[in-house]
C-alpha cells in the first residue's frame, strides 16, 4: 500500500481493504495514534496514502455537504443532522492551511454541535496537523466502516461505495428502492425441498390378521407392555396408595375422649367443704363437696369458664375459682359473682356406682340458669 | 420472674445494662447540644452576669447530669444506686393511685391536654424534654424488680419500643400539623403544597427501601441474638397460664372482653371496627385535609379518629401489656404479682337491680312446666329494663344530636339521613365500650342485658 504519488480509487479502496482485513491493525491504532513514535512503520507509510485520498475528496465533500444542506427538506432531522456533522470534520484532517476560513468555521461549528463520542478526532488535528492526520486517518476505517453515523472520512464513504448503498442521507424514496429488490431476492431464494431418499420412506404396513390372540396380545402388549404404559401405571397405583393413606391420616387411631364415665373414688374420703383439684389435669372436672340450697351433697364442675372457655384455678386461700384470662370469678358452689362470666360453671352427671365409688359421666351437663342442678342427677347427697 | 433472685442479685444483673444506658443518654444530649451548636440554632435563655445560657448549653448540662449518674447505676451496690432509684414513697404512691378507673381517666386526661395545648408540645425543646422525662422515668424506675419484670419480659421489650415509636410519630405528625394550621390561618398553603416536587421511584424509593430493609434486618437479627424468644410450656388444654393474655395487638380486645360478653367483644364489636373504618371515605364529606397534615380543618374526624386509636386502643394494650397480672387483676407499675391478690368485683347484672334492688320484687320468671315461647316472653320482660335502654340510646340520641347541636345539625344537613344515621350510630357503638367501662367501675355492672339462657349478653 505505501505510494507516495497520487494514487486511483481503485489503490485507495485496495488499502481499505487491507485495513478492513486486517482487525488486529486497527484495534491498536487508537494507542498508535496516542504514542506517535511506538509504531515506526505505520506512521511513516500512512501519511501520504491518508491525506491522498483525502485531498482529493475535499471538494467532493464540501459540495455533498452543500447539496444537503439545500435538500435538506426531504431528509428526515435525524438522516440530515448525521451527514452534516459528519462531513464538516472531515475538511480539518486535510491540511488546514489548504482550507478557506469559511471552510474552517463551518467545520469547527460542526465540530461544536458534534455528540460528545467523536471529541477526540476533534482534538488531534489540532496537536500536529502535518504529522498526525496519518494517524488519524488509520483509526477511521474501523470506526467510519461500522459506523456510518460518526464523521465520514474517506475510508468509510469508500466502504460505503464499495456496499453500493448510497453515501449521505438517503430519502424514502431511495430506502424503498433499495430495499424491494433485496425482498424481492429473498423471496426467490427458498431452496427446493429435497426429495425423501428411499430408505427413510415407511415401509408399507403389511396387514396383520385379525386374530382374537392376536388382538389380546396386544392389548396385553399396551398395558404392560410398552414403557410408557408401565410408567402410567405405577404412577396412578402410587397415587391410589397416597390417597388411601392419606384418607387413613385422617382417621388416627386414637381414641379421641378419655371415657365419658369415670370413678374418682369413694364419696366418704371428701370432707365438707373439700374442693377435689386432683381429676382436673385429666379429666377437667372439680369434684366438690359443699352445701347447696340447705343440702349437703356432692358434685363435679366442668373446668371450663363460661366466658371465653378458659380453665379458672381453684384458689383454696379466697375459696374461689378464678380464671386466668380476664378474671371471672365463681363461688365453691359454682355461681359466677365477678368478672365477665355471664352464668354459673356446669356440672357434670355424677352418680355411686355398683362399687360404691363415685361415678362421673360427663356425657351430660347441667346448668343452673336453667334450673337443672336440682335434677337428682346433678349431685349425690351426703 | 419475681421472687426468683434476691434483691442484691437483681441489682448486680441490671446495673450493667443501666449503665451503658445513661451513657447512651449522655451521648443522645451531648450530640443533640453538639447539632445546636453548630447549626447555629443556639438561643439565649437567661442570663447571669457575664455569663449566658443557651440551650445548647442547657442540654451540654443534661448530658452531664445523665454522665454522672452512669456510674452510680454501673456500680451494682445497693446504696449507691438508691441515688438512681425512684424514691419509695412515690411508689408506694403511685401503686395506691393506680387502678382501671386512674388509669384509664389518667391517660385520657393527659391526651387530652396534650391535644388542648399542641401548639406548646410541638416545639422540639419541649418534646426533647419529655423525651428526657421519659427516658429517665423508666431509668429510676427499672431498678425495681417488679417494674424490671414486665419491662424486660421479651414479650414486652419491643412494646415499650413501641411506645416510644409511636410518640414520635404522633408527635411528628401534630408538629407539621400545627405548622400547617399556622400557616392556613396566615392564608398561606401548607407546606406540602408548596413543597410539592416530585421525586423518583427509582432511584429515590427504591434505594430507601433498600436501605430500610438492610438496617431493619440487622436490628432483627441483633434482636435475635439478644432477646430469647419468649417460648412457655407445652399447651394444655386443662391448664390456663396465668395470667393468659394475648398477643399484643389483641390486648386491646382482650382488656374489652372484661366488660363484655365474648360474643359482643371478640366478634361484634371488632367487626364493628374494621367495617366503620371501611365507612369512613364514605361518610367523610371533609374535603379539606386531602394531601397535607392538619388539625384545625378536620378537627372533628381527627379527635373521633386519635379518641378511638389512642384511647381506646393504645392504652388499653398498655394496660393489658404491664399493667395486668394474675387472674388478670390490675397491678402497679411497681406491684409485685400476687396471685392471691383479691379485688373485689362483685359484678351485677341490670335487670337485678331494677328488679330486685329497685323494686324489692323477685325477678320474673316463668311459671314451672311452661313452654318455650312463653319463657322467652318472660325473659324479655325481665330484661325490659336493659333493651329498652339500649333502643333508647340508639334511638333517641341522634335526632337529640341534630336538635340540640348545631354542629350536628350542620352535619346532618350535608349527610342526608342515611349517612347520618350510619355515623352517629358508629359513633354510638364507639361510646359504648367507655360507658360500660364507666358504669363496670362505678355501679358493677355486669350486662345491660343478660340473656345468660341463650348466651346473649350485652
Amino acid at each position: 500500500m505505501p505510494d507516495k504519488d497520487k494514487m486511483s480509487v481503485e489503490e485507495i479502496l485496495a488499502a481499505c481493504r487491507k485495513l478492513d482485513g486486517g482487525g488486529d491493525t486497527s484495534a491498536s491504532q487508537p494507542s498508535a495514534a496516542e504514542e506517535p513514535p511506538a509504531p515506526a512503520a505505520t506512521p511513516a507509510a500512512e501519511p501520504p496514502s491518508g491525506k491522498k485520498p483525502s485531498e482529493m475528496s475535499v471538494e467532493e465533500i464540501l459540495a455533498a455537504a452543500r447539496a444537503e444542506k439545500a435538500g435538506r427538506g426531504e431528509a428526515s432531522s435525524s438522516e440530515a443532522s448525521a451527514p452534516t456533522s459528519a462531513a464538516a470534520p472531515v475538511a480539518p484532517k486535510k491540511k488546514p492551511s489548504e482550507m478557506s476560513v469559511e471552510e474552517i468555521l463551518a467545520a469547527a461549528r460542526a465540530e461544536k454541535s458534534r455528540p460528545a463520542t467523536p471529541a477526540k478526532p476533534a482534538a488531534k488535528p489540532k496537536p500536529a496537523a502535518s504529522a498526525k492526520p496519518a494517524a488519524k486517518s488509520s483509526p477511521k476505517p474501523a470506526a467510519g466502516g461500522k459506523k456510518p453515523s460518526g464523521p465520514l472520512d474517506t475510508a468509510s464513504i469508500l466502504a460505503a461505495a464499495r456496499k453500493g448503498s448510497k453515501r449521505g442521507p438517503v430519502s424514502k424514496e431511495e430506502a424503498a428502492r433499495t430495499a424491494a429488490p433485496a425482498a424481492a431476492k429473498a423471496g426467490s431464494r427458498v431452496p427446493p425441498m429435497p426429495s425423501k431418499p428411499d430408505f427413510l420412506r415407511p415401509a408399507a404396513k403389511s396387514k396383520p390378521a385379525e386374530s382374537r390372540r392376536g388382538f389380546f396380545g396386544s392389548l396385553i402388549g399396551i398395558v404392560f407392555g410398552s414403557a410408557m404404559a408401565v410408567g402410567f401405571v405405577s404412577l396412578a397405583v402410587t397415587q391410589l396408595l397416597w390417597l388411601l393413606g392419606f384418607a387413613r391420616f385422617m382417621f388416627p387411631n386414637i381414641l379421641i375422649e378419655p371415657p365419658s364415665k369415670f370413678k374418682v373414688g369413694f364419696p366418704d374420703v371428701i370432707g365438707p367443704g373439700q374442693v377435689v383439684t386432683k381429676f382436673k389435669a385429666q379429666f377437667g372436672v372439680w369434684i366438690v363437696r359443699n352445701e347447696y340450697e340447705g343440702v349437703d351433697q356432692i358434685y363435679a364442675l366442668r373446668s371450663v369458664c363460661t366466658h371465653l372457655g378458659c380453665t379458672p384455678n381453684w384458689l383454696e386461700a379466697e375459696q374461689k375459682f378464678k380464671c386466668p384470662c380476664h378474671g371471672s370469678g365463681f363461688y365453691k358452689n359454682g355461681i359466677n359473682f365477678e368478672g365477665p362470666a355471664p352464668r354459673p360453671l356446669e356440672r357434670y352427671a355424677i352418680t355411686i356406682a355398683d362399687d360404691g365409688q363415685l361415678e362421673v359421666d360427663k356425657s351430660r351437663k347441667f346448668q343452673q340458669e336453667l334450673g337443672q342442678w336440682n335434677d337428682p342427677q346433678s349431685f349425690v347427697p351426703v | 420472674m419475681h421472687g426468683h433472685v434476691d434483691h442484691a442479685t437483681f441489682l448486680q444483673q441490671i446495673s450493667s445494662f443501666l449503665g451503658f444506658y445513661y451513657i447512651a443518654l449522655a451521648a443522645m444530649n451531648g450530640i443533640a447540644a453538639l447539632a445546636i451548636w453548630r447549626g447555629g440554632r443556639s438561643k439565649t435563655l437567661f442570663r447571669v452576669g457575664p455569663l449566658t445560657f443557651t440551650n445548647a448549653l442547657l442540654w451540654t448540662v443534661v448530658a452531664f447530669f445523665f454522665l454522672l449518674m452512669a456510674p452510680l447505676a454501673m456500680s451494682g451496690s445497693e446504696p449507691l444506686m438508691r441515688w438512681v432509684s425512684m424514691p419509695d414513697a412515690f411508689k408506694h404512691a403511685a401503686d395506691a393511685v393506680m387502678g382501671p378507673v386512674a388509669y384509664s381517666l389518667g391517660s385520657f386526661l393527659i391526651l387530652a391536654v396534650l391535644f388542648s395545648f399542641r401548639k406548646f408540645f410541638v416545639k422540639t425543646w419541649v418534646a426533647w424534654l419529655g423525651l428526657n422525662l421519659s427516658f429517665l422515668f423508666m431509668g429510676l424506675s427499672i431498678t425495681d424488680p417488679d417494674f424490671a419484670a414486665i419491662v424486660t419480659k421479651p414479650d414486652n421489650v419491643p412494646i415499650v419500643g413501641l411506645i416510644f415509636l409511636l410518640g414520635f410519630f404522633t408527635w411528628l405528625a401534630t408538629a407539621k400539623a400545627v405548622k400547617n394550621d399556622e400557616r392556613i390561618a396566615r392564608g398561606e398553603k401548607p407546606l406540602e403544597a408548596v413543597d410539592n416536587e416530585k421525586i423518583l421511584v427509582w432511584p429515590d424509593l427504591v434505594y430507601t427501601e433498600l436501605i430500610c430493609m438492610v438496617a431493619l434486618t440487622a436490628l432483627l437479627l441483633l434482636w435475635g441474638i439478644a432477646l430469647q424468644a419468649p417460648l412457655e410450656e407445652p399447651a394444655s388444654s386443662v391448664k390456663t397460664p396465668n395470667p393468659s393474655k394475648a398477643p399484643w395487638y389483641f390486648l386491646g380486645l382482650q382488656e374489652m372482653l372484661v366488660y363484655y360478653d365474648p360474643w359482643m367483644a371478640g366478634v361484634v364489636l371488632p367487626s364493628v371496627v374494621i367495617v366503620g373504618l371501611m365507612a369512613i371515605p364514605y361518610i367523610d364529606f371533609n374535603r379539606r385535609g386531602n394531601g397535607y397534615y392538619t388539625i384545625n380543618e378536620r378537627k372533628f374526624a381527627y379527635v373521633i379518629f386519635q379518641f378511638g386509636f389512642l384511647v381506646l386502643w393504645v392504652t388499653l394494650i398498655v394496660m393489658g401489656t404491664f399493667l395486668r397480672g394474675p387472674n388478670w387483676n390490675f397491678f402497679g407499675f411497681y406491684e409485685t404479682w400476687d396471685v392471691h391478690k383479691v379485688v373485689p368485683m362483685n359484678n351485677v347484672d341490670l335487670s337485678e337491680y331494677f328488679w330486685i334492688r329497685g323494686l324489692g320484687r323477685e325477678m320474673p320468671r316463668a311459671p314451672e312446666g311452661s313452654g318455650a315461647g312463653l319463657e322467652l316472653l318472660y325473659i324479655l320482660w325481665r330484661e325490659a329494663p336493659g333493651i329498652i335502654l339500649l333502643i333508647g340510646y340508639f334511638t333517641v340520641i341522634p335526632p337529640a344530636m341534630v336538635v340540640y347541636s348545631k354542629f350536628f345539625r350542620n352535619m346532618y344537613l350535608k349527610m342526608g339521613l342515611i349517612r347520618f344515621m350510619v355515623m352517629s350510630h358508629l359513633l354510638l357503638l364507639m361510646g359504648l365500650l367507655p360507658i360500660k367501662m364507666v358504669c363496670r367501675w362505678s355501679f358493677d355492672l355486669k350486662y345491660f342485658i343478660a340473656i345468660k339462657e341463650y348466651f346473649l349478653n350485652f
